[in-house]
């Protein structure tokens, strides 16, 4: 037997490299690499200053601290903690959460006692307010009373139907972004744009479309278009074209050659090229890759509104701001159930396409 | 109907493919073009359907240089059927034999894929030709088999009525019972249609079989032109002998590599 060539090999089978150092190749060199060196040593020093320089920035001991006195708190260990007071505040201030609304009688406009909304009644209440007499000095309670139409799931229905905005918002963002970016990703895709220029200037604007976070376009849409969901739906779509445009380019320039080789030599043109021999073959794909940013737009769109771009964001701000902490837990319950739901069925809607 | 005068194709890495290679195959002719892989069979069929074009020499259909201007017009009479079919897999069978129709159809009618009533009449008609049924139309392409495949590529390039059919390897990757079916129906085809074909091949006795003429290429050279009873034996073996002194050019696999598993073996 002669030594290996490869000893690469002779890592893979340990006891046969032994039984032929004791035996056969006791002369030969054997040298096998520490598993560490000087360049690791170097590495973790590197990665612990920075952990140690950044962390310090980030308060993260200060988090550390007050999380253990939390929990401590928590468990009875500690009398106080300011996380766990504010955070105890804030969830005895979300419960109950709100689903009926209220409407003082006197506020509505044509009220019409006989053609009440649907599962709604009118409710009388008494409110007691106490105030100084001020010829007797004494407190004195006067006892008002005044009507209120109520709508036991008044407000769950309005932040559903602003959660239907939300979804639709979504949808609009989705097929704006997938009408921008196939003819994007045809001159993106280096075997059909027309020239390099072009290729250049389509790969570079899709590069910007993903570059612009959705809340900072929404912004400055906002302000071009006003509160509300068309500021929302386009920023989601601008957003989402640049990943929709860089993938649909990618999966043109990887299709199988020979169905486009095919109809080239008949002269078919680069068009209808692309329709008969790329586009089946990417179709299932292209079906994934928009249903991921659907989910993703639906996400992104429950939270846009906060910028003032319409959906359901656009009330959780505003009851957030007016410490409406009953409200800002229904809608945010709401959220939380939708992307669940709809995670969990385009999952199952992707794993069947691919 | 074809020919190609002192072609060479040089390729960027410097190989040459294609050596001083003239030729007229005229008009209903069936020409197999016989020699063993990486001879330069297919870099001389894709300079006449317009893929390739020679880097010195001329090449003419029917009696016009193909040129960057003209090939667009030219590629139009020149069917081809491939060696790995390159049909669309996901679509189906009716829609990839129209889309050899593709060139003479209006674009929004391509884009609804609503082809006119004689094209369809035509491609079902084509179908059958190539002995397909209709329970196959409205399959998709990756269901058929691999001669089935190659018989719907071969419906494919009769939709345009080409003047030239180029048959590259058309059977490489079907198996020798199929073969010589897809070559027979290629010939009848071609009689039939009154097509000039050039078929490239690596196997002597179906080019003997089928062929009106064969020429030989090997490396880049025409090294054999003549009818199939000029092909002889001796000429066979040449052009495969030449081949293999070809192929030792290739450095061996490195036999450390195998070694290991030897010894293993062994002990």
């Amino acid at each position: 037997m002669k030594p290996s060539a490869n000893p690469n090999w002779n890592w893979l089978r340990p006891e046969k490299n032994m039984m032929k150092n004791l035996s056969v190749n006791r002369d030969a060199k054997w040298h096998l690499n520490q598993p560490y060196n000087a360049r690791h040593l170097m590495f973790a020093i590197v990665a612990l200053l920075i952990l140690a320089v950044t962390g310090s920035r980030m308060e993260v001991p200060r988090m550390v601290q007050e999380t253990a006195q939390g929990v401590g708190y928590v468990v009875g260990l500690n009398e106080e903690s300011s996380v766990a007071t504010g955070v105890m505040r804030i969830a005895e201030s979300i419960w109950p959460l709100r689903i009926s609304e209220e409407i003082e009688v006197s506020r509505i406009e044509n009220f019409d006692r006989n053609d009440l909304p649907w599962l709604s009644h009118v409710e009388v209440i008494e409110s007691r307010t106490p105030h100084l007499n001020t010829e007797t000095l004494q407190l004195e309670e006067t006892v008002e009373s005044k009507e209120v139409l109520v709508k036991p799931i008044g407000y769950l229905s309005h932040v559903l139907l602003k959660m239907l905005e939300t979804l639709e918002m979504a949808l609009w963002g989705t097929i704006l972004a997938v009408a921008l970016s196939i003819p994007l990703a045809c001159f993106a895709a280096a075997n059909y744009a027309p020239n390099r220029f072009i290729y250049n200037l389509a790969r570079s604007t899709i590069s910007l479309f993903r570059a612009i976070p959705e809340l900072v376009s929404a912004l400055f849409l906002v302000l071009a278009f006003g509160f509300g969901p068309i500021a929302g739906f386009l920023a989601l779509g601008i957003h989402s074209a640049g990943f929709l445009g860089k993938f649909y380019a990618e999966d043109i320039e990887n299709a199988d050659r020979g169905p486009q080789e095919a109809l080239q030599s008949i002269g078919a043109g680069q068009i209808k090229t692309l329709w008969y021999g790329v586009l089946p073959q990417v179709l299932p794909q292209y079906i994934a890759y928009t249903l991921y940013i659907l989910d993703r737009n639906i996400r992104m769109a429950t939270v846009i509104g906060i910028v003032g771009a319409g959906g359901i964001g656009l009330e959780l701000k505003g009851r957030f701001d007016m410490f409406n902490f009953d409200h800002v837990g229904t809608i945010l319950v709401i959220i939380f159930l939708t992307v669940i739901i709809l995670d969990q069925f385009s999952a199952r809607l992707r794993s069947r396409l691919m | 109907m074809l020919r190609f005068d002192s072609v060479y194709k040089r390729f960027p890495d410097g190989t040459e493919a294609i050596r001083n290679i003239s030729l007229h195959v005229p008009k209903g002719q069936f020409c197999v073009v016989l020699g063993p892989s990486g001879a330069g069979k297919s870099t001389l069929l894709r300079m006449l359907n317009g893929l390739s074009q020679p880097t010195e020499g001329s090449v003419h259909l029917a009696g016009e240089q193909i040129t960057e201007r003209s090939v667009q017009r030219l590629r139009k009479r020149v069917a081809t059927v491939h060696q790995q079919f390159n049909l669309t897999p996901r679509m189906s069978v009716a829609l990839n034999v129209l889309s050899g129709a593709l060139p003479q159809v209006a674009h929004w009618r391509a884009a609804i894929g609503l082809f006119p009533p004689e094209l369809r009449q035509k491609a079902c008609r084509l179908l059958d030709e190539v002995g397909l049924t209709p329970e196959h139309v409205n399959r998709r392409v990756s269901e058929l088999s691999g001669g089935q495949q190659q018989r719907v590529g071969i419906a494919r390039a009769f939709m345009m009525d080409p003047a030239v059919l180029l048959a590259d390897e058309p059977v490489a990757s079907l198996d020798p019972r199929i073969s010589r079916g897809i070559l027979e129906l290629l010939h009848r085809q071609s009689r039939n249609h009154d097509t000039t074909v050039l078929c490239s091949l690596h196997q002597p006795e179906l080019a003997r079989e089928f062929g009106d003429r064969i020429i030989a290429v090997n490396q880049g050279r025409l090294v054999f032109d003549g009818t199939p009873e000029q092909l002889t034996d001796q000429v066979c073996e040449d052009l495969y002998h030449g081949a293999l002194a070809h192929k030792h050019d290739v450095p061996e696999v490195d036999e450390a590599e195998c070694e290991p598993e030897l010894e293993l073996a062994a002990a």
